[in-house]
């Protein structure tokens, strides 16, 4: 090979290289209807699979809920025995939002509880499920209720922790609005779901729902203090916990996040009680 | 000059001893026991009905008052200051000159029984914090004085539980049945028989300060107070603890009163007095709730237990019992399931009567309903293999892809011997096949999710490898 048949294919190849990029840009604009339908068709199928495998056990083939393990009884430490319901998808109603409440989820929520699974219930993480898989799955349960065809998504509220989350200042601020909001008329005054209405919750279903006892456990959603905001923010649609976005403001909240922490023995004083 | 200070400093040294000797002297002069024996006979002068009654009370002398009482080896003291314990005068007044409520003394005269052998504490002592025991916030007696709303343990160390329940003891009556329903002696063994998760019981009244870890308890380090908060949250006292059992409000301490009535000194049998025997006959649904319901509950449903990590199984419903033989159950009875909480219950290991046994294996089997259609497994030629990818595909989700069950899984473990070794294939293939209603197994047969009688025992026979990998 001499130097001039070198330097014509490196040419060549730069060429190309630069070629490149305009020639999948030229494809995607080529994709028509017909193949974007395709491609969500092969994505249900992939989520379809994925579903009959890992969630229809529990969720049921039509996601109503009604799988073949159907309810399931758990009895917790402290005595209690809780039925436990797999979630009907065909009302779309999702405890576990980064919207507004009344919305529906978005995406990276399902991806998120579907990945991490749900402590102290039996959702449990798919470790080793691919973001290809993930995606598709999302996309087949949304199939299950029509409110992902008639409604458009909502904004994600941001969830941005102030410096002052975790303070003693900011936990007595929010001891003041889990008083005033009365937070213990079901959740207890510690926070072991033991209050004074604990035993009158029903979720929309119908069923009795007992408060998250938060002090022995991690949190359903997540235990980081963004996912507490949260929940104060966007409320667990379908149970008793409503939102409190328009009721509180964004610092009160933020301080109530810190009390429900110091509650959990997060920080504080209870963090070193269990030891001993 | 030097001479003159020395005397001096002597001078003051001795007016200090003189100084202590006297306040000795007056200490002595002066013991709570002197004082309320001076506030008694003063009492009974001011309220003496006749001059005979003063001249009584202007007689009573003053000094330590000792019951000793040989056969139960005690000596109380308690009376020097409960002066006016059989006093019917006395209601009117406080402690410790108040006569013994109710009429217990009637048929337990202090003269016979001193008063130790029912409120404990130490009888040999001569003020109230050291006959007490713990007043002080900590304590260090092993046998403190009993709070009143336990007394009633000692009434059960000489008498049965009927002819309490018949007087109206009713703390202790409640404790003993508490004891029975709760099935503590489904862990718990008393006089050798009961199950072996927890420690036994026998001596639990009885035993040392030291036998309690005292790290988590609130109040005063009492063993009555220990067995009480154990009681309301187990796991607040000792926090690896896998009790099952949470009391609420009365209950709690009326359990308390029953633990403290087992106790490893006898009482002489002159001062018992048992009226009925012991029932000795209980039927097979009270022998379940003694010996099997503080796991399985009533056994219709399966509950996955929170404490265990683990699911219970149903082992009342119908539809467990149509598919088991009366062998493979007594199996798992009288072995128990190893690797999980499920002892062994034959006589050897648990002490429960072999006749006992039986009716709990009657009571489960008389909730049959119907034969089920049998799974004819021999007949089929089993693939591991295909039974592998049906596995992978339905079972692991709840069993876990090597079968062990565990953590938040429900499935039950697959790999241990009572799936390996024990069970006929059969039964294995009928669960399959059919599910287990109350339990979270659902069938996969025909009716179910589908599967060929030939895939279930593709699976069955690849579960079967699954003990020897």
């Amino acid at each position: 090979m001499n130097l001039f048949t070198l330097r014509a294919l490196l040419s060549a190849l730069l060429f190309t290289s630069l070629l490149f990029p305009f020639s999948a840009i030229a494809q995607e604009q080529q994709m028509t209807e017909e193949e974007e339908e395709a491609a969500y068709e092969a994505q249900l199928k992939l989520g379809e699979e994925y579903y009959s495998v890992n969630c229809r056990m529990c969720h049921g083939k039509d996601g109503d809920g009604k799988g073949f393990v159907a309810t399931i009884k758990y009895a917790e430490k402290k005595g209690r025995v809780l039925t436990t319901y797999p979630r009907d998808f065909t009302v779309g109603l999702y405890r576990f939002r980064s919207t507004s409440t009344g919305c529906l989820p978005d995406d990276q929520d399902l991806k998120t509880t579907i990945k991490g699974g749900i402590t102290q219930s039996f959702m449990p993480p798919q470790d080793g499920i691919s973001d290809e898989e993930l995606a598709a799955i999302v996309e087949y349960i949304k199939t299950f209720s029509l409110r992902f065809e008639d409604e458009d998504p909502c904004d994600v509220i941001a969830a941005k922790k102030p410096g002052y989350v975790g303070s003693d200042k900011s936990i007595d601020k929010g001891k003041v609005v889990y008083n005033d909001m009365k937070c213990w008329e079901c959740h207890g005054q510690l926070g072991a779901g033991d209050g004074p209405k604990s035993l009158d919750i029903k979720d929309d279903w119908g069923q009795q729902l007992l408060p998250f006892d938060f002090v022995t456990g991690e949190l359903k959603r997540g235990s980081t203090p963004e996912n507490i905001y949260m929940t104060f923010t966007a409320g667990l649609d379908g149970t008793g916990m409503p939102s409190y976005e328009d009721s509180l403001s964004e610092e009160q909240r933020w301080n109530l996040v810190s009390y429900t922490l110091k509650l959990m023995g997060k920080i504080g004083a209870n963090k070193d009680a269990g030891g001993h | 000059m030097h001479s003159r200070f020395y005397l001096s400093l002597l001078l003051v040294a001795s007016v200090v001893v003189i100084g202590f000797m006297g306040l000795a002297t007056f200490r002595e002069m002066s013991t709570e026991w002197q004082q309320h024996q001076a506030e008694y006979k003063d009492y009974l002068i001011a309220n003496a009905k006749d001059d005979a009654a003063k001249k009584r009370a202007e007689n009573i002398e003053t000094g330590i008052r000792q019951i000793f009482i040989p056969s139960l080896k005690k000596a109380d003291r308690c009376t020097s200051c409960h002066i006016g314990v059989e006093n019917p005068m006395m209601t009117k007044v406080d402690h410790p000159y108040q006569v013994h409520p109710g009429n217990h003394l009637a048929n337990h005269s202090v003269a016979k029984f001193g008063c130790t052998i029912c409120h404990y504490g130490q009888g040999r002592a001569t003020n109230k914090s050291q006959a007490h025991g713990g007043e002080r916030g900590e304590n260090y007696w092993d046998y403190p004085v009993i709070p009143a709303k336990y007394v009633q343990s000692a009434c059960a160390r000489c008498h049965d539980m009927k002819m309490l329940a018949d007087e109206g003891v009713t703390n202790i009556v409640k404790g003993e049945q508490l004891f029975r329903e709760k099935g503590c002696q489904g862990c718990h063994k008393v006089k050798g028989v009961g199950g072996d998760l927890g420690k036994e019981l026998d001596e639990i009244g009885s035993q040392p300060l030291h036998y309690f870890p005292m790290g988590h308890v609130k109040g005063k380090l009492t063993a009555y107070n220990w067995i009480k908060q154990h009681f309301d949250d187990p796991r607040a006292i000792v926090p690896t603890s896998e009790m099952k059992l949470t009391l609420k409000g009365d209950e709690a301490d009326q359990l308390t009163t029953y633990m403290f009535s087992m106790r490893s000194d006898e009482i002489p049998s002159k001062y018992k007095l048992i009226k009925n025997l012991p029932n000795t006959n209980r039927s097979g649904k009270e022998l379940y709730t003694i010996f099997c319901s503080a796991c399985h509950s009533d056994g219709q449903t399966a509950v996955f237990e929170e404490v265990f990590d683990r699911s219970v199984p149903a082992i009342t419903n119908p539809d467990f019992l149509n598919k088991i033989d009366d062998k493979t159950l007594r199996v798992f009875v009288d072995e128990g399931r190893s690797g999980t909480q499920m002892t062994a219950w034959k006589h050897t290991a648990s002490g429960v009567k072999k006749d006992d046994v039986d009716k709990i294996m009657a009571y489960l089997t008389q909730n049959r309903s119907e034969t089920v259609d049998p799974f004819s497994y021999a007949q089929f030629q089993r693939d591991p293999e295909k039974g592998k990818a049906i596995y992978d595909r339905r079972c692991a989700f709840c069993h876990g892809e090597k079968g062990k069950g565990g953590g938040r899984k429900l499935g039950l473990n697959l790999r241990n011997d009572a799936v390996q070794k024990i069970v006929d294939p059969a039964f294995l293939a009928t669960t399959v096949r059919d599910g287990r209603k109350g339990t979270p197994m659902p069938a996969f047969g025909a009716e179910g999710e589908g599967l060929t009688d030939q895939q279930i025992a593709d699976v069955v026979g690849y579960v079967k490898t699954l003990g020897k990998k």
